[in-house]
């Protein structure tokens, strides 16, 4: 096995290598690809039932404030970009930039997770659970199911902050592994948020 | 806590077998094969899946699971309907689940081919033994003591249908921290035992775990334990997901060469090095 530490400190060989180039592990891009095919199953069954009931999503969905979704998606795409300067930099070799990067997108990162539970608290004192009707049975589950994506990210994060705390270890290779996981939340965020929050 | 980083210089010399009948090179591979255990292993976890599926699919019936809003009156009749095949198919399920023995060893073993610390091993052998006592047995002896007097009284008849299903759902906090020791085990190997991509996909599994959860409160639905999102979505995640560690188990099999380091790849075979560990800078 390759030892990404010192490959990570040559930025010049991610050159060298142009016609494999992905941004870190091919094998994240794996579970990017399961990640979605498990989601478009999960997405489907939500759209699926909301044509058999199309009244009751419509009406429950105005208890929903856009406004909220909108700024949850904000903070994540705020958080992406975040990420994505931090990976810039380690590229470049400027790594307290990186980690300034890195404490960003956590930061960016625990202002979704707390926003979104006001949300859920909000929802709970309005009569809307877990339990109250089939659309908000899908709401809580895709919200919670991502949350709990977005609780693994930061210890993906961690490890990203780990790596970029020491000169012996700086793997660019795992700093863009980490990233991409990262971009994963956001990106399924982002589909969680236009189904549940947009689409009329 | 890691091994030594070792490189095995010896690799392994297979014995050849003699050139003889089909027999004789059965009986020599089972007297002096080094790697007879473990192919005996594979054969047990490939047959006993098929068996599972057989089994659990088309002879009991008891897969996919009926509804859990079902009446009493219609499960009395469900049982009627399923009687015969579900004392037949659990009778063979009592005889046959030894074979998670030394699935689970082939299992563990994988990991102990890592180079990471022995819990991993540990603790994946014994959470998946315990669960072959809920997720299996339990649910084998509730299902057969309903089926075999159906004029018993309709209500124990569903509390025994609820009891069943509910302890198959049980299983799913096992398969969850299963999936996830196996998965920081191959993230933090050295030794190459299974690619990176397996790892992530051990996630994948271990999360479409969590989402049988809601099982527990509710009974018609996505979520129920029948449910396109806690049982059908999960079930097609576990079919690949088996299908996929089967196939890396006989390539971790045929690249074995009985060392402590980094498993050599296949003869003839290029094997492109994707990716390093979480730990490669530690």
């Amino acid at each position: 096995m390759t030892n990404l530490a010192d490959t990570g400190s040559r930025p010049q060989q991610l050159d060298e290598k142009p016609r494999k180039f992905v941004p870190g592990q091919p094998d994240m891009w794996m579970f990017v690809l399961f990640e979605s095919l498990l989601f478009t199953g999960y997405f489907s069954v939500y759209l699926v039932s909301r044509t058999q009931n199309e009244s009751l999503y419509l009406q429950s969905q105005t208890d929903l404030d856009l406004r909220n979704g909108v700024f949850n998606t904000i903070a994540l795409l705020l958080s992406s970009w975040a990420i994505a300067r931090c990976v810039q930099a380690s590229r470049e070799g400027a790594y307290r930039s990186a980690l300034i990067n890195a404490f960003m997108t956590i930061s960016f990162g625990l202002v979704f997770l707390v926003s979104k539970v006001f949300e859920w608290v909000k929802q709970i004192h309005m009569g809307n659970t877990f339990t109250s009707n089939e659309f908000f049975q899908h709401y809580f589950f895709l919200t919670s199911i991502h949350c709990i994506h977005l609780l693994i990210g930061f210890i993906v994060l961690g490890i990203v902050v780990y790596q970029l705390w020491s000169p012996a270890r700086r793997s660019q290779q795992l700093v863009e592994t980490c990233a991409t996981y990262w971009h994963t939340v956001d990106f399924l965020w982002v589909l969680i948020f236009a189904l549940l929050y947009v689409v009329r | 806590m890691s091994l030594p980083k070792m490189k095995t210089t010896e690799p392994l010399t297979m014995p050849h077998p003699p050139t003889g009948s089909w027999v004789s090179r059965l009986v020599w591979n089972f007297r002096h094969h080094p790697k007879r255990e473990l192919w005996f292993a594979w054969w047990v976890m490939v047959i006993f899946y098929q068996l599972y599926g057989v089994l659990f699919f088309f002879v009991t019936r008891v897969q996919p699971p009926p509804s859990p809003a079902w009446d009493t009156p219609t499960v009395v009749r469900w049982f009627d309907d399923h009687g015969f095949g579900i004392l037949a198919g659990f009778g063979v399920v009592f005889l046959v689940a030894g074979m998670c023995a030394p699935m689970n060893a082939l299992l563990a073993y994988s990991m102990r081919r890592m180079s990471v610390s022995r819990l991993f091993a540990y603790s994946y052998l014994i959470i998946y033994s315990l669960a072959a006592v809920p997720g299996m047995l339990v649910m084998a002896i509730a299902m057969t003591v309903g089926a075999l007097r159906p004029e018993r009284d309709p209500e124990i008849i569903q509390w025994l249908y609820d009891f069943a299903f509910l302890s198959f759902s049980g299983t799913m906090g096992v398969f969850l921290i299963g999936s996830l020791v196996w998965m920081v085990a191959i993230l933090l190997d050295k030794n190459r035992v299974f690619p990176k991509w397996f790892g992530y996909l051990n996630l994948c599994n271990a999360l479409t775990e969590v989402v049988v959860a809601p099982a527990w409160m509710f009974q018609r639905g996505a979520f129920a334990w029948n449910g396109a999102i806690a049982w059908w979505i999960n079930m097609v995640v576990f079919v690949l997901y088996t299908g996929v560690f089967l196939t890396l188990l006989r390539r971790m099999i045929q690249r074995e060469d009985f060392g402590i380091g980094p498993l050599p790849n296949l003869p003839g075979k290029h094997v492109a090095v994707l990716s390093d560990s979480v730990g490669a800078a530690s």
